[in-house]
């Protein structure tokens, strides 16, 4: 068995590799490490000036009509038949690929769309008043 | 032994990302968040040592270079030393707080360290390919297939409610697979693994998604378990494992909230 050291993968291998140390996507770091780690809560010590806790509140899917509709659209527009008689493949495009950036960040979900836009537009200053606005935690977690 | 004598100034605060054993020495090139990088410092107190960085309190932290920047300084040093992640955006106003945090937990701290010593984690990732999924389950359930026959080439308004009956049952059926899936990783693997914590799915056709504690002996058979899962799937599941990594997913979170 061989084993790829860095990002990528062995050709012909079922399985993507992507490094720690910041070496996968934004989408990658965000869920890695957000809503993680050591806290240290206000009752310990006094002389926390701030928590942003940078929140994905949706990271639990939770199944909706807008899931359900969206797999029955795949069913119609991918002409999904039982196995044995395939569909159209090329339709389903990078599914069958490696993961690229685009799609892995579209698979977390929409409020972690969101937040990774309000990152992405404090890192272009675009906005300065969000880049000031934190983020709560969303209870439900 | 980093010990500054000037008071930080009030607009001035330290990041905090981690605590670890005091001989972690932070090596020069160690860049913090912030732009520029913040130089990357170590502020020990007995066995333990807490890495920080200087921070202005009006800067807006979490852009995506503080993130990228916050795991790569972890994720570094889990690969040469025991690491407890502090959460990101932790941010205290000077040495003091700092001091009084690792005198308050300090043995805590260092059991925590201790049992992460030699280990690193990775998580696996998977995601079902969609029309692999819904093909299979299709042939195997003949209610979905029958609602799909009625879906198919109809538009949403004549047949929503067909629509929802049918998404509601692949969304079970994935729902249903997902725990059978991470169930089987995990018998597969976790010989290699010293724990692991399944971690909640980040999408609706997700697969697996586990973080494994691996021991340092254990990485190149960890990885070919990890290897051989995946290539038993590589028909319905896209496969990726994210590692080595910091012990993000070992370390809980509440523990110092009482």
């Amino acid at each position: 068995m061989t084993v790829a050291t860095a990002t990528g993968s062995q050709p012909g291998s079922a399985l993507e590799r992507s490094s720690g140390a910041g070496g996968g996507t934004l989408a990658d770091v965000v869920e890695t490490v957000l809503d993680k780690g050591v806290v240290i809560d206000a009752q310990v010590s006094v002389a926390i000036v701030g928590i942003q806790l940078v929140e994905i509140n949706a990271r639990i899917v939770i199944a909706s009509v807008e899931t359900y509709l969206r797999f029955a659209e795949a069913v119609d527009r991918l002409s999904i038949t039982p196995k044995g008689a395939k569909g159209l493949p090329d339709m389903v495009g990078d599914a069958a690929g490696a993961a690229t950036k685009g799609r892995t960040i579209s698979g977390l979900g929409q409020a972690a769309r969101e937040i990774t836009g309000v990152v992405v537009d404090s890192l272009s200053d675009r906005s300065p008043e969000r880049e000031r606005s934190h983020w709560h935690r969303d209870e439900e977690r | 032994m980093t010990n500054r004598q000037t008071p930080p100034a009030a607009e001035i605060g330290l990041f905090l990302y981690g605590i670890v054993p005091s001989d972690v020495e932070p090596t020069p090139d160690a860049e913090g968040i912030g732009s520029p990088p913040g130089e990357v410092l170590a502020i020990r107190q007995g066995d333990l040592a807490v890495l920080v960085s200087e921070v202005g309190l009006e800067e807006p932290i979490g852009r995506p270079a503080d993130l990228t920047a916050y795991q790569r300084l972890l994720d570094s040093t889990a690969a040469i030393a025991p690491v407890l992640p502090v959460r990101f955006g932790t941010v205290v106003t000077g040495e003091d707080a700092v001091d009084d945090l690792l005198n308050a937990h300090h043995d805590r701290f260092a059991g925590a360290l201790a049992e992460l010593a030699d280990h690193v984690q990775y998580t696996v990732q998977g995601r079902f390919d969609e029309e692999e999924f819904i093909s299979g389950l299709l042939a195997q359930n003949p209610p979905a297939a029958a609602l799909a026959d009625q879906v198919r080439g109809r538009s949403e308004v004549e047949c929503r409610e067909e629509r929802i009956r049918l998404g509601e049952l692949i969304a079970q059926a994935v729902e249903l697979r997902r725990e059978a899936e991470n169930r089987d990783l995990i018998d597969a693997v976790d010989r290699y693994a010293t724990a692991n914590a399944v971690r909640p799915p980040s999408h609706e056709l997700d697969a697996v998604n586990v973080a494994f504690l691996v021991a340092a002996d254990d990485e190149d058979a960890f990885i070919g378990a990890v290897e051989d899962f995946a290539d038993r799937r590589r028909e319905l599941i896209r496969m990726r494992l994210l590692g080595p990594l910091a012990s993000y997913d070992f370390v809980s979170a509440h523990q110092l909230v009482e």
